[in-house]
């Protein structure tokens, strides 16, 4: 009887193996060494494959393509949209005309009425897109004949065109549905290089290329994004030969170009640069993060140097600010080395006094808070640690504590959090979120409640003015006031490291923001490699 | 045997709701929000108004007994509801992982049953001997080392160090094609791991029978008879020895299981085990309600299995007397 | 020919084996002894600056400074270990109390009462034994995490049923005893014969069931803090030393994972050897009950 069960089960899986072995879609020979494929290994799935649930909406998303795309320095460059846009009335429209001859992968050709539908539904109400409010500025998008799509705004809204880049969907097809719950969510059509051809939830996607493709048909003919959360996991494969390429915390992807083993191929590395910092943010509300004093020095007490050097194993550079020292933004002067005796004097000067443990005292009130990091994120707990060890050289008693973000987000406003962030694009895409006063405690914007008149005020001159030497003058303000007041200690801002077979040519990485998934990395463009000669 | 396995269904009836009911109690005491589980990552950029919309849209507010009862009516239709963490309904999520965690199982459960009665069997025949104290030692060993530790050496034994067998997954990535080949090259060390950590409890336990058979009259009145050891061991040792083995098999289906998760973690096995886990981390309640009601329902399979069997191989026992 | 070999072998098994007991109960209480001594004593004497970061010495394999080698961020791995043992040993002894004190209660109100109290409490232990504990211990942090007391309880509300089975099954067969009838005649009250004679005499079983309980609640600690649904990962649990060298394992430092998990596992050897003697003396004819 045992037996029977048993053998019974196992006969039943093999078969059930045989099924999908014949029903699995495609059939071409999967040659995991040949140019034509290639398959990634990423950290996350995306919930969804919808932009109207805001899958893509930075671009980059295989499948669709938005107004306007970015190319590898960023730089607007058109997409569905046949030249950038024409702004009128002052920067409160924004009119674009369509490229000519495009159509979704299931034939049918791209109108006004798809752009007009995508960003309807994604700006309706009963639409669960947590994003929306990038879109804050539109007040009205209606479609001029066939070919054109007029942008109204509420207020001039400089970067508005960076927001363009919005995937489009065809209303024919989840237009009849429910856009939280619609099948498109899962078989989505668009207009991109790539289409589905099959997604199995928490393991892969794969992607075939797309014929009807109007930049052509990519030389990638398929491209699997295999779906592998842990960071040790996704490195074990990648050097099993499992995985053609991957993203991976620096000291994994430096293990991985020490060890030759792998089985004959070869391995590039690439350090994507980023807009993405780490920070300590010190609630305004919080009697000692709130001192200007401790602040500052903290801001002087931090060994960047030694944090990019030692947790992130080079692949980074120090932040002094939330904009990255390469930035054409970022306001010169503002770096500064350790220096503790520095951080020493500003304390002794407010009066905060050494006590006998070492840690410091004003009042009665010791120098000491709690620090949260998510837990599971290596990287940031790495980083607090090391900043309560450093501050605790100045005479801070900085306790490091993990949590999850249910547990953080209720004590934002009173602990010191370890965060992270940063926006491609446009400063303000980052930092109004981050910074205005308006926003504090908003949900996950301004989440130490920054609150500085001189900043808001220069975030809303960014914002507004559409004149270039105005909107650089406002963000400098912000940066020098960051020093002065330091609501926020900017640690690292850490490069994004891609471990990927040596096929392609002339591979490149995009400056990349905090997100990054399947649009980031050297595959932004997938569509674009050509094989090594 | 029909009579016993409907008045197991019969008991299987309200342990099932009294658990379904104790999670939905729990989930109602605890303070986390689903609707931040069901936003994910992109919860975190959002603002208030957007989160408290979504709240609305999923209807999150109603009375815990109230939901209770819609998730066990719909459940019975089969709609166990939609998960959150995987984007698709909890039934489909259990239909596609079912199968390869049941392969998992199966074939460690299976090494460790034939492993252990093999090595008990060894064991017991020489106690004392250089053999019985290498394996029962080795076995208590074994069963102090946490599973996922073993894990994680194996793996850097075997696929690291050896390069002998794949680290995790189900197939090479590169493949759409799900081949019989790949799947027990990549099922070699998760199985050989569960397996391990399931074996010193039948090799100590098969040992144990066989020796006590060995001491009882059966046996000393074949060995009287001058049938041979061999004779003696296999005929009648083993099989009254392993009889008490076997009613405890359906007792080591919760132990199977929680190895299982443990394992499939480790090794990124796509099975139900690993989506339990990865259910609670994202606080994904209803497909971590339904995976813990399906575990129950296998537990309580388990010990009806268990009950046959005995029923099965020992003529002694009368099935409707059970 | 075949039984006299086999006698002989039995009787020469005999002495060797008892002196092997020996070896292994002393032993085993060594090594419990070094344990409860190391937790106690080298946190106060050595004081583990858990924000002690030398981002300088990251990694260093063992060495006469560093015997079990560094971590990632530099800390020395066998004070760590010590530290790690130490919560997990606190987390492991709290758990079972609780675990104890739920047993002995449920189990000593089931068989005092019996009739249909007692099927209808035996109805929900089976019930609760259906769900894995492991699973069930998930699902409650899962509801409650992170922390300390979701793990705690959620560890001692799934490792009572066993006590609570063996302490009825002992008061049942009390309760059959005369001097209990005796009592009852006498006109002492219910409460009283439960406080007065079958606590004292169940205390003893649910002490052992207590002891033997511990590794295994810190087995499910580590477990859950494995999984990232544990502990808090600041603690140093054992769980989380090998959670956290997941990735040094696989950049190829070994030494962060091997160690924690031995401290996990020679403690519990030893406990269990301790209560394999312990039971061997109660009743030596059962030669190696199972505690598994």
């Amino acid at each position: 009887m045992t037996t029977r069960w048993i053998r019974g089960t196992v006969v039943a899986a093999a078969m059930t193996c045989g099924a999908a072995a014949c029903s699995a879609p495609g059939g071409g020979p999967g040659d995991g060494g040949s140019a034509d494929s290639v398959v990634i290994g990423v950290a996350s799935e995306p919930d969804t494959l919808s932009p109207l649930l805001g899958y893509g909406k930075d671009g980059n998303s295989k499948i669709f393509d938005g107004l306007l795309a970015r190319d590898a320095d960023l730089k607007l460059v058109p997409a569905l949209a046949k030249a950038l846009p024409t702004v009128g009335d002052n920067g409160l429209t924004y009119t674009y005309t369509l490229r000519d001859g495009v159509e979704f992968s299931d034939g049918e050709p791209l109108t006004a009425a798809d752009v007009v539908f995508t960003y309807e539904t994604v700006l309706d109400e009963k639409t669960n897109n947590t994003s929306r409010s990038e879109l804050d500025a539109v007040e009205e998008v209606r479609a001029d004949g066939d070919g054109k799509v007029v942008f109204t705004l509420k207020y001039p809204y400089a970067p508005f065109a960076g927001r363009t880049v919005l995937p489009v969907v065809p209303e024919h097809v989840a237009g009849g549905q429910d856009p939280n719950t619609g099948s498109f969510n899962t078989e989505p059509v668009g207009t991109g290089p790539y289409v589905l051809s099959a997604w199995s939830k928490g393991e892969k996607l794969t992607f075939k290329a797309n014929p009807r493709y109007w930049g052509g048909a990519p030389k990638v003919r398929t491209v699997t994004m295999a779906v592998v959360e842990d960071d040790d996991v996704r490195a074990t494969r990648l050097r099993s030969g499992d995985l053609d390429g991957a993203v991976l915390p620096p000291n994994l992807a430096a293990a991985h170009r020490n060890d030759s083993g792998t089985k004959s191929r070869d391995f590039r590395t690439y350090e994507a640069r980023s807009y993405d910092f780490r920070t300590v943010t010190l609630p305004t509300g919080n009697e000692v993060t709130g001192d200007r004093a401790i602040r500052r020095a903290l801001d002087a007490a931090v060994d960047r140097e030694a944090m990019t050097a030692g947790i992130l194993d080079g692949a980074g550079r120090p932040a002094y600010g939330p904009l990255p020292v390469d930035d054409p933004w970022f306001a010169k002067g503002i770096e500064h080395p350790q220096d503790l005796s520095g951080a020493e004097r500003i304390l002794d000067r407010a009066g905060w006094r050494e006590g006998a443990d070492g840690i410091r005292a004003r009042n009665g009130r010791r120098a000491a808070f709690t620090l949260l990091y998510p837990s599971g994120d290596k990287v940031r707990q790495d980083h607090a640690l090391a900043y309560a060890s450093d501050a605790k050289k100045a005479g801070i008693d900085v306790k490091a504590e993990s949590a999850t973000w249910e547990v953080i987000e209720p004590r934002m406003k009173d602990d010191a959090v370890l965060a992270g962030g940063g926006s491609t694009g446009d400063p303000d895409f980052g930092l109004y979120t981050l910074l205005h006063s308006s926003l504090a405690g908003d949900g996950f914007n301004n989440m130490g409640h920054y609150d500085n008149p001189a900043v808001d005020k220069a975030l809303d001159a960014g914002r507004r003015s559409q004149d270039e030497q105005t909107r650089k003058a406002a963000y400098d303000t912000i940066q020098r006031e960051l020093v002065k007041d330091p609501g926020y200690t900017f640690l690292t801002h850490i490069d994004h490291v891609y471990v990927l077979a040596d096929r392609w040519q002339g591979l490149t990485t995009q400056l990349e923001p905090h997100e990054h998934g399947f649009a980031s990395g050297p595959w932004w463009n997938v569509e674009d490699w050509r094989p090594e000669q | 045997m029909a009579r016993l396995a409907g008045r197991r269904s019969l008991f299987a009836a309200p342990v099932l709701l009294v658990v379904t009911f104790g999670m939905f109690a729990i989930a109602a005491a605890s303070p986390f929000d689903p609707v931040r589980a069901y936003a994910g990552t992109a919860a975190l950029g959002a603002d208030r108004e957007t989160l408290d919309r979504l709240r609305t849209n999923l209807g999150v507010d109603r009375p815990f007994a109230e939901r209770w009862w819609d998730w066990l009516t719909s459940a019975l239709t089969g709609d166990l509801g939609q998960s959150s963490v995987m984007r698709q309904p909890v039934a489909e999520v259990i239909g596609e992982r079912l199968l390869w965690s049941t392969l998992l199982c199966t074939v460690a459960f299976a090494a460790a049953v034939l492993g252990g009665t093999l090595l008990g069997v060894l064991a017991a025949r020489r106690q004392g001997g250089w053999l019985d104290r290498t394996v029962t030692s080795l076995a208590y060993a074994l069963s102090a080392a946490p599973v996922f530790w073993t894990a994680l050496l194996a793996i850097w034994l075997f696929a690291l160090r050896l390069d002998l067998l794949p680290a995790g997954g189900l197939t090479d990535t590169a493949t759409e094609q799900v081949t019989a080949g790949q799947v027990v090259s990549h099922l070699v060390l998760p199985a050989g791991v569960l397996a391990v950590s399931q074996l010193p409890w039948f090799v100590l336990y098969v040992r144990q029978g066989v020796a006590d058979a060995l001491t009882e009259d059966p046996v000393r009145g074949a060995r009287a008879r001058g049938l041979s050891e061999h004779t003696v061991l296999l005929g009648h040792a083993l099989r009254s020895g392993l009889l008490p083995v076997l009613t405890l098999i359906g007792s080591r289906l919760p132990e199977l299981i929680t190895g299982a998760l443990l394992v499939e973690t480790v090794f990124s096995w796509p099975g139900i085990a690993a989506a339990t886990v990865e259910a609670a981390t994202a606080v994904d309640f209803p497909l971590l309600a339904a995976l813990t009601a399906l575990a129950a329902v296998a537990v309580l399979a388990g010990n009806l299995l268990a009950d046959l069997l005995y029923g099965l191989f020992d003529p002694r026992v009368k099935l409707s007397e059970m | 020919m075949a039984d006299t070999a086999v006698e002989t072998e039995w009787r020469s098994c005999g002495t060797r084996r008892r002196s092997a007991r020996t070896v292994r109960v002393a032993a085993s209480v060594t090594i419990v002894a070094a344990t409860v001594l190391a937790v106690l004593l080298v946190p106060p004497l050595v004081q583990l600056d858990q924000q002690a970061v030398d981002l300088a010495a990251k990694l260093q394999p063992p060495s006469w400074a560093h015997p079990f080698g560094t971590d990632d961020v530099g800390r020395d791995l066998l004070l760590r270990c010590v530290h790690g043992l130490r919560v997990s040993l606190l987390v492991g002894v709290t758990a079972a109390l609780t675990a104890t004190v739920i047993g002995t209660a449920v189990g000593a109100t089931a068989g005092a009462l019996g009739g249909w109290a007692d099927r209808g409490i035996m109805r929900l232990i089976d019930t609760f034994s259906s769900v894995p504990h492991l699973l069930l211990g998930i699902f409650v942090v899962a509801m409650f995490r992170p922390g300390v007391w979701p793990v705690v309880v959620s560890v001692g509300l799934t490792h009572w049923l066993s006590t609570a089975r063996i302490v009825r099954a002992e008061v049942l067969s009390l309760r059959s005893r005369p001097y209990i009838d005796a009592a009852l005649s006498g006109g002492a009250s219910r409460l009283r014969i439960a406080v007065r004679h079958l606590l004292p005499a169940v205390l003893p079983q649910a002490a052992l069931a207590a002891v033997l309980m511990v590794p295994h609640a810190m087995w499910h600690e580590s477990a859950l803090s494995f999984l990232g649904l544990g502990l808090p990962s600041h603690l140093a649990s054992l769980g989380n030393l090998i959670q956290n060298a997941r990735g040094s394992l696989l950049a190829g430092q070994w030494w962060p994972t091997l160690f924690p998990g031995l401290f996990l596992i020679v403690p519990t050897l030893a406990v269990a050897g301790l209560a394999g003697a312990w039971r061997e003396r109660i009743n030596p004819r059962r030669r190696s009950e199972l505690m598994l």
